[in-house]
């Protein structure tokens, strides 16, 4: 039988930079592949080049063979009638994919007129699980799933038999994903498609694809059935990105030292916020000890960011306490800012969270300019930034952001919250845009700052193997309240609540 | 809800600019009576009628209730050079103003869209290159110049002088042509200036969608190049042009001013000149009650329209 898809010798510069070097892989119809590789390994490029979707000024070699014919070398009357009709794409983020002044039917609808395929775009919504009327509906006013859903329902529109999905569940939370992920499934299973699906979380692929290629630098480094890929690792690679993924139970991917029961530093009793009629916390009891690092775990809209920004001082309670080191937190003035330099944040994604155009130097040395803190800012900046490893400090403070790499961005992030000597971090979803392998030296670092300067974190995090990793105790938050607290073990490996165990479930196994 | 809060701050701003045309002729160093009959003689007698007559001899406070009662009733007061109401000098030159900013904001739109679109869908290519600069050239060049320099390339060949003949047939159509001849070299003129910015902010603000992730998506599904464009880049980046627009429009009903001097084109522009040449107060100030409260009712245009255009905006 012909492969639906033949990538023959595919290379792809930029300029001199090769991003993809010499790949060859088939894909059978109705056969499930999934690509894996960090950031920068050309993963993405290869799903571009398959649409021929690469910018000009990318340069391609090597033959992109869809059904036989070379996507590389057809004509542009020729490849537009391809695209979408032979092969269409999931796209990452369905946000930005789709066109924020459009309802979404209609996008839908658009490549089946433009094919002149027969069909009704409202079938499509209700292929996808989505209710009919969704289809009048603008992006914004849907759900990041139910985005992704449309996504799917776009992509099948003219009745493709290859799909091509990048990254599709990246930016929801695991629930939501596990629902992206089983409806993909099953429209595969049931429409006999093939499927190259990319992404840089091994667990994801291990859901839903039967083979798994390996990208490193450009480069195919691993081939094979999924299972035996992840349970035998050929590659050094491949075994980083099967390690980087802590299983939950697994003891070697539990990094947290067991601590004694410590002295409270933070004690939340019956918070209640509300956002005009909404209730977004809802009477939370909640303590972290010194030194203790406590995840807090919930599904987007649970409410947990609003209950951090509430204990950090930056949202008004409706009604409740909140009690650092004894006191109670000011609600304004001096005693409110003397408590936010004790309380600092870490934010997700760390290349927005810096100014592009400040150096390091400068935004490092930003909280104690506002402080206003005495003593030498040059010493104090290099100490911060050398305890969250980035030595030797001098080759990094003249730096502007854009040239460090997603974790050394990170550790700029970090350190800009160590320089004013804080007694607990709150980090809202530390990890979740880094690289596999970066992922891990971070958690080390947040590990080892507990350990050597008895820092105390709140971690916020849909991930549940980050609280499996990290964490002393975990609070699970539901609808605004938390609706089980215990330590690690406890909450992950005997819960008590159905949603915990509803949050376990949807976790993709390795 | 949100639709009442954008009719209630654009009132605020209207009762702001009243307020603000009230002061800012009676902060005015000296006397307004002095500087008004400057250069001809003048008894106190004839001053302190003069006085009088305006209402300047009254308490500020009694002074502002009468402004401010009368503007209510559409009476902006009586101008001194014209000796006649100013709302109806200023209803008269309404007309001739609307027509020439009118047409050349309707021109300038529609070509500077226009070529912002296609400059940016080329990015630096030759097309990019030569209308980038040529509209910069014609935005940085003295309006007076350039139309006095229209005036010279084109010699007898459209009338450089007023609105219409007085020797023109009465007839409908032979006096609309007419006016429609007298009418090119001005709003060419005008054209050529406003036309820059709407191209440069159509042509930026394109190349910022450029990149979006939904245009890759239009184009993987087989979409022609240009349709993308048409169809999914274009209703996305004209949003913040549509702004634009209508702002300048507000301002352009009394940005004219040079234009109109220049062509003597008997308009609101040419009006203000007067006024200020006269100094005639009462006329500068009802002149500025009117072109900004203008520019207050077209950004509230701005933004009802903005709300239709684009669904994230939510207006009602």
């Amino acid at each position: 039988m012909n492969p639906l898809l033949e990538l023959k010798n595919l290379t792809v510069h930029y300029g001199p930079k090769c991003v993809v070097n010499d790949v060859n892989l088939a894909l059978a119809p109705g056969q499930t592949l999934g690509l894996a590789g960090e950031s920068g390994s050309g993963k993405s490029t290869v799903a571009m080049s398959v649409l021929r979707l690469l910018p000009k000024s990318a340069s391609v070699t090597g033959e992109i063979l869809l059904d036989g014919d070379d996507v590389a070398t057809m004509s542009w009357g020729r490849l537009r009638a391809v695209r979408w009709a032979a092969a269409s794409i999931v796209f990452q983020g369905a946000m930005h994919s789709l066109n924020p002044v459009q309802r979404v039917g209609d996008q839908i609808a658009e490549p089946m007129r433009l094919h002149g395929v027969e069909g009704n775009a409202l079938d499509l919504v209700e292929q996808v699980e989505l209710p009919r009327d969704k289809a009048r509906a603008y992006p914004h006013e849907l759900s990041g799933g139910q985005r992704q859903r449309v996504m799917i329902a776009m992509a099948l529109a003219c009745g493709p038999r290859l799909v091509v999905a990048d990254e599709p569940t990246t930016a929801l939370d695991v629930v939501v994903q596990a629902q992206v992920l089983a409806l993909m499934t099953r429209l595969v299973r049931e429409q006999d498609l093939g499927l190259l699906m990319i992404s840089h979380d091994l667990s994801v692929l291990a859901e839903t694809c039967d083979d798994l290629a390996v990208m490193h630098r450009g480069a195919l480094v691993e081939r094979g059935r999924t299972r035996e890929v992840i349970a035998n690792p050929r590659h050094p690679h491949t075994a980083a990105l099967t390690a980087a993924f802590p299983v939950i139970g697994d003891p070697a991917h539990r990094w947290a030292e067991p601590a004694p029961e410590p002295e409270p530093l933070l004690q939340v009793r019956d918070l209640v916020v509300d956002y005009g009629r909404t209730r977004a916390v809802d009477g939370v009891d909640l303590t972290i000890g010194r030194g203790e690092i406590v995840a807090l775990v919930g599904q987007s809209g649970s409410g947990k960011t609003t209950l951090a920004r509430t204990i950090m001082g930056l949202r008004k309670p409706s009604s409740g306490r909140v009690i650092f080191d004894g006191a109670e937190v000011a609600r304004n003035g001096k005693a409110l800012k003397a408590f936010r330099r004790q309380v600092q944040l870490v934010l997700q994604d760390p290349s927005s969270a810096l100014n592009p155009r400040h150096r390091i130097v400068d935004a490092v040395a930003e909280g104690l300019r506002v402080h206003g803190i005495p003593g030498d800012e040059e010493s104090l900046v290099t100490a911060a930034v050398e305890r969250a490893e980035l030595r030797p400090a001098s080759l990094y403070l003249q730096a502007l952001p854009h040239e460090l790499s997603g974790g050394q961005q990170q550790r700029v992030v970090i350190a800009g919250a160590l320089v004013l000597e804080p007694r607990l971090l709150v980090a809202d979803e530390p990890v979740a845009s880094l690289d596999a392998s970066v992922r891990g030296e971070i958690v080390a670092l947040l590990l080892r700052l507990r350990r050597e300067l008895g820092l105390a974190s709140l971690i916020i995090t849909h991930d549940l193997g980050l609280a499996w990793q990290i964490a002393d105790r975990v609070a699970v938050m539901h609808q605004g309240k938390i609706v089980e607290q215990g330590s690690a073990e406890e909450v992950l490996l005997t819960p008590s609540h159905d949603y915990t165990r509803a949050l376990l479930r949807a976790v993709p196994q390795v | 809800m949100r639709l009442a809060g954008r009719f209630g701050g654009a009132a605020l701003s209207l009762v702001m600019v009243a307020v603000l045309g009230f002061f800012l002729f009676r902060v005015v160093p000296g006397d307004p009576v002095v500087s008004m009959t400057r250069g001809r003689p003048t008894t106190a007698a004839m001053q302190a009628e003069l006085r009088a007559q305006f209402g300047l001899d009254r308490p500020l406070p009694e002074q502002f209730w009468n402004y401010f009662t009368s503007l209510l009733q559409g009476d902006l007061g009586t101008s001194f050079t014209f000796r006649r109401p100013v709302a109806d000098v200023i209803l008269e030159r309404l007309g001739p103003t609307l027509l020439l900013v009118g047409t050349a904001t309707l021109i300038a739109v529609g070509l500077g869209l226009w070529l912002g679109v296609r400059a940016a869908w080329r990015r630096d290519s030759g097309f990019d290159r030569v209308t980038t600069g040529v509209s910069l050239t014609l935005w940085a060049v003295p309006t007076f110049w350039l139309g006095m320099l229209l005036m010279m390339v084109t010699g007898d060949l459209f009338p450089s002088r007023g609105m219409r003949d007085t020797d023109t047939a009465p007839d409908f159509v032979s006096q609309a042509l007419d006016v429609g001849h007298h009418l090119v070299l001005p709003s060419v003129t005008l054209v050529a200036v406003v036309c820059a910015e709407y191209m440069l902010v159509m042509r930026s603000s394109l190349l910022e969608e450029m990149h979006a992730p939904y245009l890759t998506t239009a184009r993987a599904k087989g979409l022609r190049d240009d349709v993308v464009r048409r169809r999914h880049a274009v209703p996305n980046a004209v949003l913040p042009a549509i702004t634009l627009v209508f702002l300048r429009f507000g301002l352009v009903v009394a940005g004219a001013i040079t234009t109109e001097t220049v062509f003597s084109w008997p308009g609101l522009g040419l009006l203000f000149y007067d006024a200020l040449t006269g100094p005639d107060y009462l006329l500068l100030q009802g002149l500025l009650v009117v072109t900004a409260g203008a520019v207050v009712v077209m950004n509230l245009l701005a933004d009802l329209l903005h709300g239709v255009l684009d669904p994230r905006v939510k207006v009602v």
